[in-house]
């Protein structure tokens, strides 16, 4: 621990602390409704979902008041609904369980199970309350998509083949559902800022990029600046530095 | 790994992210051999100059790539999910079907063209007017592409030859370019291309066309026949200050609730099996019976179980209809429960409803055939229903019954027993047949 500070640098030092320790929290949290999202066959636009009900939950409410396991799983069950993939709440439980309690037996069908149950599907109703029941978004995938057709048809086919910047792109947008970069930026940027990474990663030049009268992002998003798209580039790579760092 | 993907990483980033790459990966094997020791650089290969020299914010993006490189390079990367094929469906209602991405960016002529004739290839569907008809074939300028890739070609003023011995004749006699006018929009198949002197050649045989595009239609086309992508670039060209975000959303197919899952399709990108860069969420890292559907079926069985036990007991103490009603409970939470089935089966063989009995231990036998008290239970059921169907005078169905049970459990004694009693029976009716006057 540090020596002492005055009053006011100690009380910054314990803040940020506090923060940094609530992102891990946050981190293992999201990674727990990613990770039950595929088990429960869900698909990335209700995990997206999900993951930001959650986070947006926490910018409202103290994560202490909480548990926020919990939430994440009312999470998960009420994106199901809003994003028109319905899930059974005791299949959310059944994974939920088995992740929290490893090669446990399945769950028996009693009070305990019910009390469960009625937690989650009350915990939907708070949440939609604090959330003012705006649960719906407007989330990168969609733009991301259209952005890589439109990159497909302008690349040399064989390159676009040979080089995975599709898949590269949308494991950064699910992977970056651990941070709250869905709340910090719209889509529309996080959509081009997940494609540059993609492309940087491969060493891939957008042809007659430079010779063009616009770089191809700024086609995509009008609003968009470089330093915008470092920003969040570097947020997320920040993102993944966690994933080490979690036991 | 995958080598020409690592070596085009490299030729971007340059000696930084060489050395990057060599600490964060040095105990991967998979990575020993293209890396090489530091010592190696001056060696037969090309000096790694950086074609960005730029900023040094670069070196975080270069921290990424080297700790990632065993997922990005990794060859399982490019099998996730084969591209719905490639007939480039450009149905509005899916998707929206945008403009070429180099005219929103204004992309020069020249470089236009240069990337044209880089990219074009052989099986290329190309549309476009006939500028000229000579004798040997007719020279054509080319609007657009049908297939393949998508570009914004219509003001380059390329032009392509189809010869005569590629136009189809329309009638038995005569020249089959009589058929044809200055003027005609025509849709053809790209049969051979010349790059270096920007030269095509044209056919309207659907057999210089791939295999999965030889339906499409040759020849004289309609202008509605127009692929979608031109007629949206038409209309950004009278409109060009529209963006692309403009064209996007103003488009149908951009609302289409189904328009991820489409767009995945043609991406080849996997929901089942979803890429990730984090270490943790490698699916390969996930066991199946970790899954929501594995975890249902294990559940489901064990609660069918409670309630059967609870079953057996009524039935021995005689309740009948208490125990029917668990066993039928069982089944609805686990349909092809095995123990139900069997307990159900006794219960009806109990109350002599033989034919219900059968049926569940069959259905238990098919899910479990190595179940013994299914196979017994059933043996001597087939057995009782066969003295039954006797004493009705049905021999032959009798008969089946009797075999049937023998075909189970060749030991069954009982089935024996009474499979030769019931044909010493059938003997003597046929020895002595009935006075039929």
């Amino acid at each position: 621990m540090e020596a002492p500070e005055s009053g006011a640098e100690a009380e910054e030092v314990r803040k940020e602390g506090q923060l940094a320790s609530e992102a891990k929290v946050h981190f293992k949290v999201t990674r727990f409704i990613m990770e039950a999202g595929v088990k429960l066959g869900m698909q990335s636009i209700p995990i997206a979902t999900a993951c930001t009900i959650y986070h947006k939950f926490f910018c409202e409410t103290k994560l202490d008041a909480y548990d926020p396991y919990l939430i994440a799983m009312s999470a998960i069950y009420l994106a199901g609904k809003v994003e028109e993939q319905h899930l059974r709440t005791r299949d959310i439980i059944n994974v939920s369980h088995r992740y929290l309690n490893p090669k446990s037996e399945p769950l028996e069908l009693d009070s305990w199970f019910w009390e469960l149950r009625d937690s989650i599907v009350q915990c939907e109703l708070l949440m939609l309350r604090v959330l003012h029941f705006r649960v719906s978004f407007q989330h990168p995938h969609k733009y991301l998509l259209h952005y890589l057709i439109s990159l497909k048809n302008w690349m040399n086919r064989h390159s676009w083949e040979r080089t995975p910047v599709s898949l590269a792109a949308w494991a950064l947008l699910r992977d970056s559902y651990h941070g709250a970069l869905c709340l910090q930026y719209p889509a529309q940027h996080i959509a081009v800022a997940v494609l540059y990474l993609a492309l940087q990663c491969y060493g891939v030049e957008v042809p007659a990029d430079s010779e063009a009268e616009k770089p191809w992002w700024q086609v995509f998003s009008e609003d968009l600046t470089k330093p915008v798209i470092d920003n969040i580039v570097s947020d997320l790579i920040q993102i993944y530095t966690m994933d080490t760092e979690i036991p | 790994m995958d080598r020409d993907l690592l070596r085009q990483s490299l030729g971007c980033h340059g000696p930084s992210l060489l050395s990057l790459l060599r600490s964060e990966q040095q105990d991967n094997p998979h990575f020993r051999g293209l890396l090489g020791p530091a010592s190696d650089t001056a060696r037969g290969a090309p000096p790694l100059q950086a074609r960005k020299e730029r900023r040094g914010d670069n070196i975080e993006i270069q921290k990424f790539i080297s700790r990632k490189a065993d997922l990005l390079f990794a060859l399982s990367w490019k099998q996730n999910v084969p591209t719905v094929s490639e007939i480039n469906e450009e149905n509005e209602d899916y998707y929206a079907v945008m403009p070429p991405l180099e005219q929103f960016m204004d992309v020069p002529s020249v470089d236009r063209r240069e990337l044209f004739f880089r990219d074009v290839e052989r099986g290329d569907v190309v549309i476009g007017r006939i500028s000229s008809i000579r004798e040997f074939g007719f020279f054509m300028v080319l609007i657009c592409l049908g297939s393949g890739i998508i570009r914004d070609i219509s003001h380059l003023e390329i032009t392509a030859l189809c010869p005569l011995r590629d136009v189809p004749s329309h009638s038995n006699h005569g020249d089959p370019l009589s058929y044809y006018q200055t003027g005609d929009l025509i849709r053809a198949g790209i049969k051979d291309i010349d790059r270096y002197h920007e030269k095509l050649v044209v056919s309207l045989y659907s057999s210089s066309l791939p295999p999965h595009l030889s339906d499409m239609k040759l020849g004289v086309i309609s202008s509605e026949d127009l692929p979608l992508h031109y007629r949206r670039s038409v209309e950004l060209n009278s409109n060009s200050l529209e963006s692309y975000e403009n064209v996007m959303q103003h488009s149908m197919g951009f609302m289409n609730p189904g328009v991820v899952e489409f767009l995945l399709g043609k991406l080849g990108i996997s929901e089942s099996n979803p890429p990730s860069l984090m270490r943790g969420l490698q699916r390969t890292n996930f066991s199946e019976e970790d899954f929501a559907f594995m975890l249902r079926k294990k559940q489901s069985a064990s609660w069918a179980l409670k309630c059967v036990k609870i079953g057996v007991d009524y039935f021995k103490v005689g309740r009948h209809v208490d125990a029917m009603n668990e066993y039928n409970k069982a089944l609805e939470i686990d349909k092809q429960n095995v123990e139900a089935l069997v307990a159900r089966g006794a219960l009806y063989a109990t109350k002599g409803s033989l034919n219900k009995a059968i049926e569940d231990f069959e259905v238990a036998l098919e899910a479990c055939p190595t179940h013994r008290n299914a196979r017994k239970y059933l043996c001597q059921t087939l057995v009782e229903r066969g003295g039954q169907l006797e004493e009705e005078e049905k021999l032959l169905n009798a008969e089946s019954y009797y075999k049937k049970a023998l075909a189970l459990d060749e030991t069954f004694k009982e089935a024996e027993d009474a499979l030769s009693k019931l044909h010493r029976h059938m003997q003597v009716i046929l020895y002595f047949p009935l006075n039929n006057y």
